[in-house]
């Protein structure tokens, strides 16, 4: 905006003491949770959460991996999260090029199709998704986890799609005319081209897949496929009152690896927030 | 949550939907392009076939499915009895069933302003250059990424009226802080916080991106008109937003309708049931009571809220729009 | 089919192959290659874990070829989880059953009859108590082996009834009424103390900042609280078994106003805030943190206050109310999930947990009285040993005592009653309404 003759310095000291104050706001209950998870149960119950823990303790991280299951819930969700974002990724980008680039008969139907059923609530799904889940007998099994999501949402599909639009047609023509075939074009072409909207793609799906409670709540009964947040819920309703240091570790754990995922990504996903309005 | 109104991220054009495609195949003869054709659209398909499966199976045959299960009555095991319209005529009279519509209009209200006034807020504090600026960008999105099931946990203990910090704080100023999730008055304006907390950098984020696409010509026409900062606030900035205003609020208010996790870790729809939410209750009589058939029916209200409250956002905004853009 | 169509489908393939894993490494869990079987056996409370993990051992020992993995959910989830596994068809294949959920469980056909197996083991039903055994029968059919049984008793803090100058056997000889709260508040008010040291009959009392509280009470469903009071004033939950539920007559509404004026009104209990969220403090917890001297609680959880507090807590008797004493008693059976895939082995394993030699392994850690009376005695020794007299369980197993209804509609009630009573506890709504409310939606649910 427009400069001013008053020190930008001065004039700017109390927008900045709001925007640290926004910015504490927004890092606080991290860093409070993970403050508490490093006290001793002791400290936990007796000091001030703000005050620093000292001494600090690793062992309510070592208890909740190793007495409370955490390591197998964390490789539970990371093994799912993985496989449904590898599956959104490449079977999104295969139907986002077909809407975008090819003719066919029904295109404008097939993609209206999947922009209509966007607003549709997962809860309409759950009922019927479980019954059918308990017909092909895979009710507590990984694949009733990860199927439903697996093949794609017609998000990631809408979101591939309308970057493709972006690319110019003249680079696949030359490809064309160089005897490239549709999955080649799509492969060396299209994909490289691609990969902040991919990176996006990808670890909004990780994100959204790690972060799930509903499904895997009614699709999972057992240690054996139990997810990270089926196990923090569960530690919450058992031992939020008698065991409050595990519980806060175990939800310190199943924080902070998305904030590392998002650390490694953001440059990418700051800007295709703002391009595309991801949720 | 995976929602998008796309419709809204660009202002309604002839060609949407139709992108102008000119088919690259070479041109000897109607025969050859018509087996191309043929080609082109087997391999479409086939480029199509996983997320189609998905789509039918996952998506639209469970969307069918609900609609017919909503006509039983049926606790997933025995055989479904067929009961027509029952279920909705039960849930007309259902008190419960219209407290949690209250109970999630009631967290929509709370969240949405807020959240978005906030947002602009921040958009505005943030929409310049300074030292700094991309690294507050990345602390204020933060959040957007957390695990509601996790935060669940968290705010329960921040809110703890015992030992949570919340009341630890309050009483360096000499306040006795409330029990706050025993409280039917502040249990949901907790919840509501959980999520305003959550998308409110999110959304500053892309209101920011809408911001700077506002071509810096207009701001300087508007100074050579003598136009203050609130006149230039009130007369560009608001009206150009609007279409990421518009993104911004369906989806999050979609968003907001589907709230469950938090309900699920931290009250369970207490207390009194003043935090009962439509998916919470959706759920309990699901998969707590099994009352499949009525949850169903329940899921189809819903939607219908959704639609509705969607629609609404809708012609406002076309109306608004379309007058601004003129 | 052109190369790049070839190498779709291969990418499909590949697909393919992977979920085909993933559901094989789902589902190879219940029988491994060297005929070893694997018995899924779900139970809600942590605190009979490690006694129940010395028998399976045991168990595990006399029987090679079978192994038992312990699922643990704890209460609240217990009952929803089991539920979505059975409709699920992957219910465990042995299951801890309560009277509660029996009725509808029986009903659905969702419990094994073990009638052929007990006959043709020749087992002796004979041992266990009739009372418990008939509990898990319908229609000649033998639903369940008795695990144990259990009534509700008042657990203190022994260093604060000294200091309050009072006995275990004063404050198993109380009682009381609804006009002043009888001899029972009188003590409960001795018991609390708030921040500068007063009394609730004291003048100048802070009840916004106690200290210790005489009493605490918590409750997912009434057993643990107001369903005792209940009981000592003579209010019946069901008009009969199988029938209607009553828990709106006078008798009833007047105990629950008595448990919420215990709180409320005499402020000598924790807050609902406290012990009645979701999320609240399990009694155990709260008598670890010392924030009360008595609970009302059950004697499954005699193993929380012997890990916190060593032996410096006593078991006392609860108070008698207008009508006179009065306790729920129950117990819980191991059930075999009729869709069990190993129902042979399952089948072992409950007569395993029913037999005298595990029951013997349990009551030796001090986790729940058996359900062989034989064996009440040794339970009575082993927590001898620890200075613990646990001889008020079964004395007020013996005077007046109220079961779990009969009824099929145990998951309404179960559902709507925490939070509608909780609104009661905090002040939020009247004994009356609540009771209305949760009478009338648990009748509609009776099949």
């Amino acid at each position: 905006m427009s400069s001013s003759p008053i020190p930008a310095a001065v004039r700017r000291a109390p927008l900045y003491a709001v925007l640290l104050v926004g910015a504490l706001l927004s890092v606080g209950p991290y860093l409070l949770t993970l403050n508490a998870a490093f006290k001793r149960p002791s400290d936990l119950l007796s000091t001030d959460a703000w005050a620093p823990a000292h001494p600090a303790t690793f062992a309510n991280f070592a208890d909740v991996w190793n007495q409370y299951g955490m390591s197998s819930f964390l490789l539970h969700t990371l093994g799912v999260a993985v496989i449904v974002t590898a599956g959104q990724v490449v079977f999104s980008a295969m139907a986002a090029y077909a809407l975008a680039r090819l003719e066919f008969p029904g295109r404008d139907w097939l993609f209206w199709g999947y922009i209509a059923t966007m607003m549709v609530p997962q809860m309409i799904t759950l009922v019927p998704l479980f019954l059918m889940m308990r017909d092909l007998g895979l009710v507590d099994t990984y694949a009733g986890l990860v199927l439903p999501t697996l093949l794609g949402t017609p998000y990631g599909v809408f979101l591939v799609r309308q970057h493709f639009m972006t690319i110019p047609r003249d680079l696949e023509a030359a490809a064309r005319i160089d005897g490239a075939t549709t999955w080649g074009i799509l492969v060396r072409i299209m994909l490289p081209l691609s990969r902040p909207i991919l990176a996006t793609l990808a670890t909004i799906t990780f994100i959204n897949t790690w972060n799930n409670l509903i499904w895997p709540l009614i699709i999972t009964n057992s240690d054996r496929t139990r997810v990270i947040t089926v196990g923090i819920a569960a530690l919450q309703g058992q031992h939020a009152s008698d065991l409050p240091h595990i519980v806060l570790a175990g939800a310190a754990i199943a924080l902070l690896p998305l904030i590392v995922i998002f650390l490694l990504f953001q440059r990418h996903i700051v800007r295709s927030i703002a391009l595309t309005g991801l949720k | 949550m995976i929602v998008n109104i796309p419709a809204a991220t660009r202002p309604p054009a002839a060609d949407r939907g139709h992108p102008s495609a000119e088919p690259p195949t070479p041109t000897d003869g109607e025969r050859h392009r018509r087996r191309s054709r043929i080609r082109t659209a087997v391999e479409a398909y086939v480029l199509l076939a996983p997320s189609l499966i998905g789509f039918v199976l996952f998506l639209l045959v469970p969307i069918v499915g609900v609609v017919v299960i909503s006509l039983f009555d049926w606790n997933l095991m025995g055989s479904p009895h067929f009961v027509g319209l029952a279920n909705y005529r039960e849930m007309a009279g259902d008190s419960e069933v219209w407290r949690a519509v209250r109970n999630t209009v009631y967290y929509v209200v709370l969240n949405i302003p807020a959240q978005t006034v906030l947002a602009l807020l921040l958009t505005l504090a943030m929409n310049r250059r300074m030292r700094g600026g991309k690294v507050l960008r990345v602390l204020f999105v933060l959040p957007w990424m957390a695990m509601p099931v996790a935060l669940g946990i968290v705010w329960n203990w921040a809110f703890d009226p015992q030992n949570g910090v919340v009341n630890q704080f309050l009483s360096l100023f000499g306040v006795d802080g409330p029990a706050w999730l025993s409280s039917t008055a502040w249990a949901m304006p907790v919840l509501a916080s959980v999520n305003i907390w959550q998308y409110t950098g999110y959304t500053m984020l892309f209101l920011l991106a809408g911001l700077q696409a506002i071509p810096e010509s207009l701001y300087e026409a508007a100074d050579l008109d003598g136009a203050g900062p609130v006149t230039r606030f009130f007369r560009i900035t608001l009206p150009l937003l609007r279409p990421s205003m518009f993104f911004v609020l369906v989806t999050n208010t979609i968003g907001s309708f589907q709230m469950f996790d938090t309900v699920y870790v931290m009250t369970q729809g207490g207390p009194g049931g003043s935090t009962d939410t439509m998916n919470f209750h959706i759920y309990q009589q699901a998969f707590q009571l099994f009352r499949t058939g009525y949850a169903s029916a329940l899921a189809m209200l819903l939607f219908a809220l959704i639609l509705l409250v969607t629609a609404v956002q809708v012609v406002y905004f076309r109306k608004r729009t379309v007058y601004d853009f003129s | 089919m052109s190369a790049s169509t070839r190498r779709i489908l291969a990418g499909a393939a590949t697909g393919a192959l992977l979920l085909g894993l993933t559901t094989a490494c789902g589902s190879s869990d219940s029988s491994s290659s060297n005929g070893t079987v694997t018995l899924r056996y779900a139970i809600w409370d942590a605190v009979q874990k490690p006694a129940l993990q010395k028998s399976i051992a045991a168990f595990e020992k006399q029987h090679p070829n079978i192994k038992v993995k312990i699922e643990l959910n704890a209460w609240a989830q217990y009952w929803s989880k089991l539920q979505t596994q059975i409709a699920g068809r992957t219910a465990p294949d042995v299951f801890w059953d309560h009277v509660a959920y029996f009725p509808q469980f029986a009903q659905q056909g969702v419990l094994t009859d073990l009638t052929p197996y007990i006959k043709a083991d020749k087992l002796d039903t004979s041992v266990y108590d009739s009372k418990l055994l008939s509990g898990w029968q319908q229609n000649g059919k033998q639903y369940g082996l008795p695990k144990d049984w259990d009534t509700i008793a008042q657990v203190y803090n022994k260093t604060m009834l000294k200091t309050a100058g009072l006995t275990q056997e004063q404050l198993s000889g109380l009682s009381w009424n609804t006009t002043d709260g009888g001899t029972f508040v009188k003590a409960l008010q001795k018991l609390t103390i708030d921040k500068n040291g007063k009394h609730p009959n004291e003048t100048g009392f802070d009840s916004e900042h106690v200290k210790q509280y005489g009493l605490a009470l918590s409750s997912p469903n009434g057993q643990t609280d107001w369903w005792n009071a209940a009981t000592q004033n003579g209010c019946k939950l069901q008009d009969k078994a199988w029938g209607k539920w009553t828990i709106n007559q006078p008798s009833c509404v007047q105990a629950i106003q008595f448990v919420r004026d215990l709180r409320l009104k005499y402020h000598v209990a924790v807050p609902a805030s406290v012990t009645n969220t979701p999320n609240g403090a399990a009694l155990p917890a709260v008598m670890a943190r010392k924030q009360a001297a008595v609970v009302w609680d059950g004697s499954w959880d005699l193993n929380a206050y012997q890990s916190s507090m060593k032996g410096n807590f006593g078991v006392a008797e609860l108070p008698a109310g207008p009508v006179g004493k009065g306790t729920v008693y129950n117990g819980l059976s191991n059930a075999l999930y009729a869709g069990s895939s190993h129902p042979k082995e399952a089948w072992q394993l409950v007569k395993w947990l029913g037999s005298e030699e595990s029951q013997k392994i349990i009551v030796a850690t001090g986790s729940v009285w058996p359900g062989i009376p034989t064996l009440n005695k040794d339970f009575v020794t082993v927590w001898q040993k620890q200075g613990v007299d646990v001889s008020a369980f079964s004395k007020e197993a013996g005077d007046t005592t109220i079961g779990y209804p009969l009824t099929t509609s145990s998951a309404t009630y179960n559902v709507k009653v925490q939070d509608a009573f909780n609104q009661v506890w905090l002040g939020q709504q009247s004994a009356q309404k609540a009771a209305d409310s949760v009478n009338e939606e648990s009748n509609a649910a009776v099949k």
